[in-house]
């Protein structure tokens, strides 16, 4: 045994049981059909894509200044060689691919995916957990805290405990 | 609303019916034309195409710039309508971003196919080559090329990562062991995890804000592929602006054309309701206007250039061989869409199907008069000449409306996003 959960049958109910467990210095993680509404909100995600954004504008409009100018210069009738706006399209297309590409893998790094199995799968409530359940799960080896988890859980109307196999 | 939810997760679970079938007919039977023509083109070359001197770019050039107005679509309703966080967009936000990467995907292969020798096509890149050449940086036929590159992909991502809690939800609801497989793996690991969640949405919010600009700077670079040559009729720099209009017309024309049909088919009134018809019906005649602006824009800037080039293109466009072209452009992009003024007939399902069957048609009509007809009549008349699209042209316009018509294969809405908005109410 790695933990227990239970399983809610609305929201109000979960929130209620994540704040009695908050206030018990327990850690928790909740599984629910869509995010619970006075969820933190904070990622440095959205930081790190406009970051790569950037990078990847200055690189592509690098690039093309580097091959009209150094790379293969061509004299066309005594044009000026660095013709910044053609650049410009280019430079921000490649800046927008380089953001959305690091938004999306930047999720599954951070998050650890992609991750088939977890134990907590094994869960019977985990086939709810994106459909009508809603459920928190603690995490502890201490099986006197286990005890008191399940106590609480039972004293709320959880739907359903199950302990969490390892 | 948990019922609801069902019926969306038994649409993509459920065995086929009849319908299914003989719609299936249909997109079959046009795909295998898509790729019966394609191969014979390779086999063949353009030489099997309409096209010619001094009309070199034909249907090709036309579908692709259609196909990619129409998948702007998407985009607009999905990243646009979620930046302004409006409650309509949920139920057709997946339809309309499923549309979008099938039509991007019919507007992606007509380009490589106009190459003539699309073996070469990675040319476009700047690929190290024995002979150290770069690609024409300074052309807007190359940033297309790279436009296109970044719209395609991150509309593909946009798309599975909106569809991933849906993946996940599909695979904890499926019942055979290779359902739960292919789910399984598609959804990544998805769980909805307090963590997941809160990333999730942060990701989402950040797609939706690089998608807006990227789309606009999509279709500004497809009117810049035209007003970038100093052909007659093109060189305008009232192109890129006119091209997003366009786009915009199109785009919602197509996705109240496929809201019809899936509602129907798949029963999904109490989901896509008249209100979301109203809302798009409403967007549709707005963007006719914005059309009808850059087409009064158009004709103001001929007139007032008083280039004899530019207004010898332009009349031959009122009453030459192919003015009933420009005409129905007209017809269909400015006049039809003004019958959604009637609040009656903005939900009246036939009447919005028979209005953007209309728009798509004009915007084809219109994508048509502005390659075929600028090109025919150059500054030299004795360069003059006519167009005409062969029966291999025709096979590959409709083969392609195969390819947009494999929309039916995938989930068709969001669930996560109609349980979070049924959550809030």
């Amino acid at each position: 045994m790695t933990g227990l959960l239970a399983q809610f049958d609305s929201q109000h109910d979960l929130l209620r049981a994540v704040s009695r467990l908050r206030a018990q210095q327990v850690d928790i993680q909740t599984y629910t059909p869509v995010p619970l509404a006075d969820s933190p909100t904070g990622s440095p995600l959205p930081l790190i894509a406009l970051a790569a954004g950037l990078l990847g504008a200055a690189a592509g409009f690098g690039m093309q200044v580097y091959a009209v100018m150094i790379a293969y210069p061509q004299d066309i009738g005594g044009r000026p060689a660095f013709s910044w706006p053609s650049f410009v399209p280019i430079g921000f297309e490649i800046g927008a691919l380089c953001a959305v590409l690091t938004a999306f893998f930047g999720f599954c790094v951070i998050n650890r995916l992609p991750k088939l199995y977890e134990p907590i799968d094994e869960c019977l409530a985990m086939r709810h957990a994106l459909r009508d359940g809603w459920i928190v799960a603690v995490r502890t080896r201490d099986p006197e805290l286990r005890g008191r988890v399940r106590e609480l859980f039972l004293e709320l109307g959880a739907h359903r405990i199950e302990d969490i196999p390892s | 609303m948990s019922a609801v939810i069902d019926n969306v997760a038994d649409i993509a679970l459920r065995r086929r019916s009849g319908r299914w079938w003989s719609a299936f007919a249909v997109s079959g039977a046009l795909l295998v034309l898509l790729i019966g023509a394609t191969g014979w083109l390779f086999y063949r070359g353009v030489g099997i195409w309409g096209i010619d001197w001094p009309v070199s770019w034909g249907f090709a050039i036309i579908n692709y710039v259609w196909w990619i107005g129409i998948a702007s679509g998407g985009t607009f309703i999905s990243a646009l309508f979620f930046l302004m966080e409006t409650d309509w967009r949920t139920s057709v936000s997946r339809i309309a971003e499923t549309m979008t990467v099938f039509a991007a995907a019919c507007a992606g292969i007509f380009p490589i196919l106009h190459l003539g020798r699309p073996w070469l096509f990675y040319w476009l890149f700047p690929a190290r080559n024995t002979m150290t050449l770069w690609p024409q940086f300074r052309s807007p036929l190359l940033w297309d090329f790279f436009a296109i590159l970044a719209y395609v992909t991150a509309s593909v991502l946009f798309w599975y990562f909106g569809a991933i809690p849906d993946l996940a939800a599909l695979r904890d609801r499926a019942s055979s062991r290779r359902r739960q497989i292919i789910y399984g793996i598609f959804a990544m690991g998805f769980r909805g995890s307090g963590t997941q969640w809160r990333h999730y949405r942060a990701v989402y919010g950040t797609f939706a804000a690089i998608m807006a600009p990227l789309v606009v700077s999509v279709h500004s670079i497809v009117g810049l592929d035209f007003a970038g040559a100093s052909t007659v009729g093109w060189h305008s720099t009232e192109f890129p602006p006119f091209f997003v209009f366009g786009a915009l017309l199109s785009g919602l024309a197509m996705v109240l054309l496929l809201l019809l049909p899936l509602r129907w088919m798949l029963k999904l009134d109490e989901l896509i309701t008249s209100r979301h018809f109203d809302v798009l019906s409403r967007l549709l005649l707005m963007s006719s206007w914005l059309v009808g602006y850059a087409y009064v824009m158009d004709v103001f800037n001929v007139y007032y250039s008083g280039n004899p080039a530019e207004i010898a293109v332009f009349q031959t466009k009122l009453h030459g061989a192919y003015a009933p072209v420009y005409w129905a452009t007209i017809v269909f992009n400015l006049l039809l869409p003004q019958l959604l003024w009637s609040a009656r007939l903005r939900v009246n399902p036939f009447l919005i199907g028979m209005v953007s069957v209309g728009v798509i048609y004009g915007m084809w009509c219109e994508r048509y008069s502005i390659v075929v007809m600028s090109l025919r009549r150059t500054d030299l008349v004795s360069a003059w000449g006519n167009y005409h699209g062969t029966l291999w042209d025709y096979s590959l316009l409709f083969g392609s409306i195969g390819l947009l018509l494999a929309v039916r294969y995938v989930p068709v809405v969001s669930m996560s996003d109609a349980r979070e908005a049924s959550e809030a109410s």
